[in-house]
């Protein structure tokens, strides 16, 4: 029979004398549950195949130079749903984020054909498998396995996003809000812009969300410099964030 | 936010801790040890194992685990920003041009002024 996404999570989570939070259990079930599903602009295959590439590029221990083809390497599957230029331009993003300019951003688009609202939908399947996989390899846990993808038609749900003066992708400002995003701006002056980045696709968003709140800290309790969970410290918990940010070479 | 969380708390911070070789910090309790953690799974994950059981020897499981966990929230946070080009208002980036300078930040490919 086959394991549903959950079941998949739970059985890495609950197969170590470790005690993983519950929250953190749920939260990585919930994007298992999402992952392998049609989204707004991708079926469940594609998805799938973006996740695929993910999970090679992150456990690539010699990963392929940032100005070279991942799919040429042969490290990649040629038979994906996804067309090769779109395989080496995840590949990048999962493995060399820190390099991507502007002008790769362009050129990438032309390759590919992918509009904005299908590249932060890429960006929210590499940053789930990123979360879970990296996760499991820190904790020293068994990797989940991928969920089978699931039939049917994206939502193609659009939002009233807006070219954006903080981001390449356009952004839904919060004077725009729709009720699809109310969860996420709902009582908020301001939101920092690499929150609002994923903005054009909510999904996206509850991807941000669900898994900030249990790997990070709540997002509401995020003015609170004195904030923790009763194990790390709010500096010991932004020491981590720093230190891994500056070895990916993230200026933001 | 390191350095915000630190001066809401009268500490002194040296932000070397978070780019440099790290000593004990009076602002950071097991500052090595989590640097060590964070380096072993970018840098030599064949030492992953004995930097994990490091930091549960200095604190526990459960803190080990949260660790891992925000390890997973920057792979995620880094890859948001550097793929969707988010750059910081320009007020914002006034204000950390210093800390940028001292830090090297400004030799990333990511800078995006």
């Amino acid at each position: 029979m086959t394991k549903t996404p959950t079941s998949l999570i739970e059985s890495s989570h609950e197969a170590t004398d470790l005690h993983i939070r519950s929250d953190l259990t749920a939260a990585h079930a919930h994007v298992w549950e999402k992952l392998a599903a049609p989204g707004t602009w991708w079926n469940g295959s594609e998805r799938l195949a973006v996740a695929e590439v993910v999970r090679v590029a992150l456990g690539d221990f010699d990963p392929v130079p940032p100005w070279d083809s991942a799919s040429k390497s042969g490290r990649l599957p040629n038979d994906s749903v996804i067309s090769s230029e779109l395989q080496d331009a995840v590949y990048r993003l999962a493995v060399h984020a820190g390099t991507l300019t502007e002008g790769w951003y362009q050129k990438m688009r032309d390759a590919t054909g992918v509009t904005p609202q299908q590249w932060v939908e890429i960006i929210e399947v590499t940053i789930s498998v990123a979360s879970v996989l990296r996760f499991a390899q820190l904790a020293g846990i068994d990797s989940p396995d991928f969920p089978e993808p699931l039939q049917g038609h994206p939502t193609r749900q659009t939002q009233p996003s807006k070219p954006a003066k903080h981001h390449w992708v356009p952004v839904v400002h919060l004077e725009d809000s729709t009720p699809e995003l109310a969860p996420f701006y709902a009582g908020l002056p301001a939101l920092a812009p690499v929150i609002r980045a994923l903005s054009s696709v909510p999904a996206a968003m509850d991807t941000l969300f669900t898994l900030g709140d249990a790997q990070y800290i709540p997002m509401r309790e995020m003015v609170d410099l004195n904030w923790t969970r009763g194990t790390l410290s709010r500096r010991q918990i932004e020491l981590v964030a720093g230190r891994l940010s500056a070895h990916r070479e993230c200026f933001y | 936010m390191l350095r915000a969380s630190s001066t809401a708390n009268d500490l002194e911070l040296d932000l070397d801790v978070v780019r440099g070789d790290l000593q004990e910090s009076g602002a950071i309790q097991h500052a090595p040890e989590l640097a060590a953690l964070v380096d072993a799974s970018v840098n030599d994950l064949a030492s992953l194992p004995s930097a994990r059981s490091a930091l549960v020897e200095a604190t526990d499981e459960a803190t080990m685990l949260d660790a891992a966990a925000v390890v997973a929230n920057f792979e995620m946070m880094t890859r948001i920003a550097d793929g969707t080009g988010t750059r910081h208002p320009a007020d914002r980036l006034e204000s950390m041009s210093e800390l940028s300078s001292s830090m090297g930040l400004g030799d990333f490919a990511s800078e995006r002024a």
